[in-house]
């Protein structure tokens, strides 16, 4: 039973399926979430595989100031991804709303009043490589022993 | 079949396998010409609040005191590494990238100055904004309700039953005297100015 929770440990560190989502961003983000997938990064050379499918995903990255219209469909996208899951903010718009958060936006983040956050990555946008390292780290120590803590 | 040998052939060559374990680029680091969260230097802070008030992002700076000495505190999570802060800072307090040697080279500066406009049709005559004005106290501390002085150094007063600016380049841009006002009468406007080639100050 060690040995194959220790399996599991090292396959589900070195296989990550992630989908990003867009919750209201000006696509800065988007486009530094797309150079991890470019040759420059190469994100894939980690074991880290963006598809965009909820149903197959690990890890959820989310991208944007919450929008109104994001209230009812984010937990449910969320529900979607099998367990063991985890989401990572991506930028200043979900953990702040950054400079959308002023009078007279429709801004109601931050993002983790309706999702559980494992890790946020700051910045406007975050770096590539800031946004590599955040899925790299938090994939093996949210995944670890995911049997033996199951409720 | 025969592909098969081929393929096994192929697949046990030691480079391959090499290549196929342990391809990896060459992990990359941040340069260090990038602009980081801005961070200390040793320089003191005056706290004249100028990385704040060109600050694009909402609560990204504070200027805060701590122990005595006054210090500008980044939140990260709000900060957008535009390095706008470091280049306002007229002491140097801010240091990001290479921002600051730039700024040295070319001679660039922020220069704010400030606009009181007054709108005479709302305002009452009040004095309001004149006796709350931290400046207007420096100058004439006996200035008391109703906003009239005889001293014309204070930045505006109430003369002559009129609200009247005297002294704007004084104006530090608190904006003090627009929450003193009941009628949202007066409003302060920074104009800011980026100037190169000019000696700072």
């Amino acid at each position: 039973m060690n040995l194959l929770q220790d399996a599991k440990n090292w396959v589900r560190a070195r296989s990550i399926h992630v989908a990003y989502v867009d919750v209201g961003s000006c696509n800065g983000c988007d486009i530094e979430v797309l150079a991890c997938l470019a040759p420059r990064y190469d994100i894939e050379q980690y074991g880290i595989l963006v598809h965009n499918n909820p149903r197959e995903a690990d890890i959820l990255l989310v991208v944007g100031a919450m929008t109104p219209q994001w209230i009812d469909k984010l937990p449910a996208l969320w529900a979607k991804i099998p367990a063991p899951k985890a989401a990572i903010a991506i930028g200043n718009c979900p953990i702040s709303g950054c400079v959308y958060n002023r009078r007279e936006t429709y801004i109601l983040g931050p993002v983790s009043k309706y999702i559980p956050i494992a890790a946020e990555v700051p910045g406007c946008p975050p770096r590539p490589t800031e946004i590599l390292s955040a899925v790299l780290s938090v994939a093996p120590t949210v995944f670890r022993d995911y049997e033996v803590k199951r409720p | 079949m025969r592909s098969v040998f081929w393929y096994l052939r192929e697949f046990l060559r030691v480079p391959w396998i090499h290549a196929f374990l342990f391809a990896k680029t060459a992990p990359l680091l941040t340069p260090p010409y990038f602009r980081e969260y801005p961070s200390l230097t040793d320089v003191e802070c005056t706290h004249c609040f100028s990385c704040r008030m060109i600050c694009p992002a909402p609560g990204a700076i504070e200027v805060l005191q701590e122990g005595g000495a006054w210090h500008p505190v980044i939140h990260r999570g709000h900060c957008l590494r535009c390095g706008l802060c470091v280049e306002a800072c007229p002491e140097g307090v801010l240091s990001s990238g290479r921002i600051l040697r730039w700024q040295e080279e070319d001679r660039t500066s922020f220069h704010a100055t400030f606009h009181i406009a007054v709108d005479h049709t709302k305002c009452m005559r009040c004095g309001n904004c004149c006796v709350s004005c931290p400046v207007n106290k420096e100058q004439d501390p006996q200035m008391a309700s109703g906003g009239h002085s005889s001293n014309d150094e204070v930045i505006m007063k109430i003369a002559g039953g009129k609200h009247t600016v005297i002294h704007e380049d004084r104006c530090v841009g608190c904006r003090t005297c627009e929450g003193a006002c009941p009628n949202s009468a007066i409003q302060v406007a920074r104009i800011l100015e980026g100037l190169q080639g000019v000696a700072e100050g």
